[in-house]
């Protein structure tokens, strides 16, 4: 394993190809297997599938199970639309809705723990009265061993430690992707029948505010490939200037988790330890008023536990500090903070594209195709809004079916050998160099433009400014990066995707010329404006090799929502009357 | 080119390394052996389970985790007997990972044993399995010296879901461990009985904020009208945790004697509550709870809002 | 242009005397995400896992997964 650059390349067929095991992935792989056993489907990771994506050490519990008893699709899909400011084509998500139900049993089957009362039923969290949808994990550490047994079991060819780089396409459809070996730079060409992506959020876009480049909220793993993958094969991607932006613990950049503490008592305060917004859902709204009380005298803001009583404390104590993000306790040990004595600094997120906590992502509909047919999209990556981890399950699962039955009707598209050419000279070049610019300087550049010009508030002559700063910085990325080993050639792709998720960021938040998602979209020139803008963004890639975008309409919805629901989520802020007890 | 798939090893090759001199071939063996998930690995585990060296039972008994079953089963309860607590207690949790009700079959005759650590897990471990079986052991360990056996031997009774079992969760339900006495109050949410009802009606005076919120709680599922008198009196507790199980339960149970009294509990400034009281009121429905509500129609909290909303909408439409 | 060289401490550390790498481990090299971890030859002509790249998640698979207990994982500076 020294990293040496070695020169190969080898192609094989499948009939399902899943790019990404992580989460919606490996169910993916799994469901496609499960209907036709003698298909061939390969599941194909940059890291290894045991440990890879957002779930790589549990998760904490589902943010958004539909239970029967506890919630209705139709609640649901209400909700989600709502939150989203009414952008939502509800088809994908009222499907998601009527389905992870049996998504949670099935998972429950694989000996996935969700937590149940002492008679043994789920134990879903009731938060609030119309619809209750958080259901907690005890063991959540489990989840990608289960899963891995499952895939084990189900013998998926799984390939581990090759990175996607570029999708093959014909006029009509796609025909596979290439890859390349994050330890040895060999080349893997897929011919496949039908690709599924689920290469997780774009995760590495701006700059974490400690300077360290992997301190992201995302799993640092998770670059954005998926993103610039679709982009150059023409897919569409949807309303990606609705960026991911979360409240989270100040420096650690982990979730403070609101939704543990939240139900349990636990809030966001300022410096006098005030509640400032009554409600700590993740959404545009609930950040604006955090990024606006952090600019204030009044801040910075807090996670308030220590007004809490004792066995409440350990009782979130023990849950934070064991799944999800496990070094969470340590980061507190290191700074002395006592949940019981201390309020724990928070801070906003970098910017990032995720549909599983906002709304932008790879255009798919309910079926989780893209406009590409044969090519899916699931997870984080995919625009289905507010996804969370068991969004990217069950719509794993959807693509999973579907893209089997695509490639039983289909036989291999044509493979374009000038594009493996094409790519191949891209994605070497930077060894051909003797010297220049390593790719981690590449990257900080990128990324530290995007803070500086892109992170809401969103002014229309600092978006300008980074396009302009993009292009030299892609200049630099195309004619003089320089690495000296195959795991560099892994970061210099990496770099290379996250410039084109940088560059796809400043143009579809130039384009919509109105505010909208809180702050995610805050362009402080322009007002909402429903009249013009009540419509997705799509972006392609344009004739010029550079980013356009399109309007394109809502879809009617299935479940209404009435005038007075529209601002639900609005007007957070605590009013200065609230009555002390 | 490098090795490009994963690979389906044969098990009687990968359980070679079994042999391996050196305890650190045979961690490895035990890990790979873990990863093929496949059952032919469980009596090559069931043997590394015995090793001489305390890494690789260790290992042994986490890997143990990937398979299940009645050998599965058994091999964790040698594991859980080893000299080395690190192997003991990733034995235990290997235990509690089990689903098939068949890796009963190995646990049951473990139930009455006396040492504390290996029924404290197989008690934990054949609660999930659900056996029938499992109820006589787990009523015998309610009388365990040890509050973490009891509080796991109530919920092996709960989990069964067996009305017979009333009179032992009963007395659990004084058990002088508070943690013991929630669990048995929880447990009892499957019987809806005036049996039932009345002892989660004494669990609302317990001492213990945490038993009283439980049997607020659980008076959702098992209550009938005989406990609203005493959920609006829960209605005043010092917690507000309470407080808010007692206006769910009550706004459940359809109580609408209770809005009047749920109403001025609005204006404390805990959202949490807020919105449950807005709910119940919704619930309730008494035009009269209509003056609370109003005050709260712009309250700053979304669920709030829309809970209030809600509410009024229902009352509206009567 | 050529390169410097600049230092940087690194999260992760092996305790070497623990570690099994010279019996084939490679358990934290796998797993991690970020695949920062590998192996290499010590003096005395053991084996042991190291982190060679500073760009660590902190997410710890790499620890949770090691059989012997040598891996710890710390938080990396710049934002301890
Ligand atoms: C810290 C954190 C806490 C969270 N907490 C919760 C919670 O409590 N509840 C909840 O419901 N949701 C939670 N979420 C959200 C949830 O985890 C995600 O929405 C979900 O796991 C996304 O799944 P995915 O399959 O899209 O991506 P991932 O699971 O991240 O998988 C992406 C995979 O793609 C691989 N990959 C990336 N690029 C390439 C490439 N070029 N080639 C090949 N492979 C590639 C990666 O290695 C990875 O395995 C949390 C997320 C984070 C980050
Ligand atoms: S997992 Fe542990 S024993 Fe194995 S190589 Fe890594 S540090 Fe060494
Ligand atoms: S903490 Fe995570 S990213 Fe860091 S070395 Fe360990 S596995 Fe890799």
């Amino acid at each position: 394993m020294s990293d040496e650059i070695l020169d190969g390349i080898t192609q094989i067929d499948c009939d399902v190809l899943v790019i990404g095991g992580g989460t919606a992935g490996p169910m993916a792989a799994l469901k496609a297997k499960r209907k036709n056993p003698k298909a061939n489907v390969v599941l194909l990771d940059k890291a290894n599938v045991k440990r890879s994506g957002a779930i790589s050490m549990g998760m904490d519990g589902l943010n958004n199970s539909v239970i029967p008893g506890y919630a209705t699709p139709e609640q649901y899909t209400k909700e989600i639309t709502i939150a989203n400011d009414g952008i939502c084509d509800q088809a994908a998500v009222y499907r998601y809705a009527e389905e992870c139900y049996p998504i949670i049993q099935e998972l429950d089957s694989f000996g996935i723990r969700f937590q149940k009362d002492n008679n043994g039923e789920y134990d879903v969290k009731k938060v609030h009265h119309i619809g209750t949808y958080v259901l907690p994990m005890p063991n959540g550490d489990t989840v990608k061993k289960a899963l891995y047994r499952q895939l084990r079991k189900s013998r998926i060819n799984i390939i581990n430690r090759y990175m996607a780089t570029r999708l093959l396409t014909t006029e009509e459809r796609v025909a596979g992707a290439i890859c390349v070996n994050t330890r040895t730079a060999e080349f893997l060409v897929v011919r496949a029948k039908s690709v599924i992506m689920s290469m997780g959020a774009a995760g590495r876009l701006g700059l974490p505010s400690s300077g360290y480049l992997y301190g992201t909220y995302e799993n640092a793993s998770n670059s954005g490939e998926g993103y610039a993958m679709s982009y150059h094969a023409g897919a569409a991607l949807a309303n990606l200037e609705c960026y991911q932006i979360n409240p989270l613990i100040k420096d650690y950049n982990g979730p403070a988790c609101a939704y543990v503490a939240g139900p349990l008592g636990g809030y966001t305060a300022n410096a006098g330890g005030e509640r400032f917004i009554e409600c700590d859902y993740w959404s545009g709204q609930m950040m604006q008023e955090f990024h606006d009380e952090l600019q204030s005298g009044n801040g910075p803001v807090y996670l308030k536990l220590n007004h809490l009583a004792e066995e409440t404390v350990s009782e979130i104590e023990r849950v934070l500090h064991i799944v999800e993000r496990p070094t969470r306790g340590h980061f507190h040990a290191g700074r002395g903070t006592d949940y019981r004595k201390d309020m724990i600094e928070m801070h906003i997120s970098e910017i990032g594209f995720c549909s599983g906590h906002s709304a932008s992502g790879v255009y798919v509909d309910e079926n989780a195709r893209t406009t590409i047919p044969g090519l899916y999209a699931a997870g984080d990556m995919a625009n289905v809004p507010h996804n969370y981890m068991l969004g990217a399950f069950t719509n794993g699962a959807i693509a999973g079916e579907d893209a089997l039955d695509f490639s039983a009707d289909v036989d291999f598209a044509e493979i374009d050998k000038d594009a493996i050419e094409a790519e191949r000279a891209r994605v070497l070049a930077p060894t051909k160099r003797t010297d220049g610019i390593p790719p981690n300087q590449i990257e900080y550049k990128t990324r530290r433009f995007v803070n500086d010009y892109l992170q809401p508030p969103k002014v229309t002559a600092k978006m300008q400014l980074a396009q302009q700063r993009f292009e030299e910085v892609r200049d630099d990325m195309e004619n003089h990066m320089y690495v000296r080993d195959s795991h560099e050639l892994m970061r210099s792709l990496e770099a290379s995707s996250i410039l084109d998720c940088a560059d796809m960021a400043a143009s579809a938040s130039l384009y919509r010329t109105e505010s909208r998602w809180g702050l995610y979209h805050n362009r402080v020139e322009y007002q909402r404006d429903d009249e013009n803008w009540f419509c997705h963004t799509l972006l392609t890639k344009g004739e010029d090799g550079k980013p356009t975008s399109r309007k394109e309409p809502v879809k009617p919805y299935i479940v209404e929502i009435a005038d007075d629901e529209k601002d639900a989520y609005n007007k957070q802020r605590v009013k200065a009357t609230a009555t002390a007890e | 080119m490098s090795q490009l798939f994963e690979e389906f090893d044969e098990i009687s090759t990968l359980a070679e390394g079994l042999d391996d001199a050196e305890a650190g071939g045979r961690i490895m063996a035990v890990i790979e052996l873990a990863n093929s998930a496949d059952p032919e690995a469980i009596p090559h585990l069931a043997k590394a389970i015995i090793d001489p060296d305390e890494g690789v039972r260790k290992q042994a008994a986490l890997a143990l985790t990937a398979f299940d079953g009645s050998a599965t089963a058994a091999a964790l309860v040698v594991a859980l007997g080893d000299e080395s607590q690190a192997v003991r207690e990733a034995a235990a949790l290997s235990l509690t990972e089990l689903k098939d009700p068949e890796a009963g079959d190995a646990l049951l005759p473990v139930l009455t044993d006396s040492n504390e650590f290996t029924l404290l897990a197989c008690l934990a471990g054949i609660t999930e399995l659900r056996r029938p079986e499992a109820m006589a052991p787990a009523i015998a360990a309610l009388a365990h010296t040890s509050p973490m056996v009891r509080c796991q031997a109530v919920s092996v009774i709960g989990w069964l879901q067996d009305s017979t079992a009333i009179p032992a969760l009963r007395s659990a339900a004084t058990d002088e461990h508070p943690t013991v006495r929630r669990t048995a109050l929880a447990a009892l949410g499957f019987n809806k009985s005036d049996h039932s009802e009345k002892i989660l009606i004494s669990g609302l005076d317990d001492k213990d904020w945490q038993v009283r919120e439980a049997a607020a709680e659980t008076l959702t599922k098992s209550g009938s009208h005989t406990c609203i008198a005493d959920l609006i009196n829960a209605l005043n507790d010092e917690y507000w945790q309470v407080r808010l199980k007692a206006v769910r339960t009550l706004g459940r149970l359809g109580a609408s004697e209770s809005a009047l009294h749920i109403g001025p509990l609005m204006s404390i400034d805990v959202p949490n509550l807020r919105k449950e009281c807005a709910a119940a009121l919704g619930e309730l429905c008494v035009p009269a709870s209509r003056e609370f509500l109003e005050l709260f129609k712009d309250d700053g909290d979304p669920d709030v809002r829309k809970n209030v909303r809600w509410a009024l909408g229902k009352i509206d439409s009567l | 242009m050529p390169l410097a060289h600049a230092a940087s401490t690194v999260p992760v550390v092996v305790n070497d005397d623990l570690c099994i790498a010279d019996k084939g481990c490679t358990v934290c090299v796998e797993v991690c995400p970020l695949d920062v971890l590998r192996i290499t030859d010590l003096l005395d002509g053991r084996k042991t896992a190291h982190m060679k790249y500073d760009e660590c998640w902190y997410c710890m698979p790499c620890e949770a997964d090691c059989p012997t207990g040598a891996v710890t994982v710390n938080i990396p500076y710049l934002l301890k």
